[in-house]
């Protein structure tokens, strides 16, 4: 089996999965479990989780690439572009879903569902993006 | 013990195997413009090419200058050259993977706009 593939692979599976956490995730807290806030609470940990394995995984790409040819991937102008958005999108769900389980105990539910409709947002918007780096790159 | 000397194996491995082979497979050919033309900066410039990619090639980036203006998914086929200036210009066809990371495999030709 090709190694560069297989780690292409492995690490396109934990981001494929996050991405499942993260939009999946929010929108089941959002809509599914609106009334319960402590399984809310666990939805919070899975999409941070989702954040972070989307994260690490997006820089897992960019190293395979520099382990195997001693270059990051070459992308330009629309790509670039939505790459950034989702970095933001990253920064941004990793420091909400964070702030929600530290803080959402004291918070009203119309406040907890405002979090989680951003949240939601964000994961759209990244997977979104994720469309146009991959194919206008 | 064992286990880092395992460890210390595999990533030895997986740093030399790489960047050796792996590279060197596929091809890029540029029929024009020639290596060293003069273009006329109104008329309307193309670069013709033709690839193989080799197995570890997706699809190609079309560069002037180093940066990158086009994604070639064609293997064969031409290209506009946009808005090129007057002056000379490197243009190359670099084949990259499917993580649009150039795998080595690349053809560039100089030219001059008048």
């Amino acid at each position: 089996m090709d190694p560069q593939n297989l780690a292409y692979a492995l690490i396109q599976l934990v981001h494929n999965f996050g991405a499942v956490a993260i939009v999946g995730g929010a929108a089941a807290a959002r809509w599914l479990v609106r009334d319960a806030p402590a399984t809310q609470r666990r939805l919070a940990w899975l999409v941070l989780a989702g954040w972070l394995a989307q994260s690490a995984s997006g820089a897992g790409f960019g190293a395979v690439s520099y382990l195997f040819y001693g270059q990051f991937p070459d992308i330009h102008a629309i790509a670039r572009v939505a790459l950034m958005v989702k970095l933001a999108c990253a920064a941004g769900g990793i420091l909400l879903a964070a702030a929600y389980l530290r803080l959402a105990a004291d918070w009203l539910p119309e406040r907890r569902g405002t979090v989680w409709n951003t949240l939601l947002l964000l994961g759209v918007t990244a997977l979104a993006s994720a469309a146009f780096l991959r194919w206008f790159a | 013990m064992t286990r880092r000397i395992a460890s210390a194996a595999l990533l030895a491995l997986a740093l030399a195997f790489p960047l050796t082979a792996l590279a060197q497979e596929g091809s890029v050919t540029i029929s024009a413009p020639a290596d060293g033309a003069k273009l006329q900066a109104a008329a309307d410039n193309r670069v013709t090419y033709e690839i193989m990619p080799g197995p570890k090639g997706d699809h190609s980036h079309l560069y002037i200058d180093g940066k990158e203006i086009a994604v070639l998914r064609e293997l064969k086929g031409s290209a506009p050259l946009k808005a090129l200036a007057a002056g000379p210009h490197e243009v190359c066809v670099k084949v990259v993977n499917k993580n649009h990371t150039p795998i080595g495999v690349e053809k560039c030709v100089k030219v001059t706009v008048e």
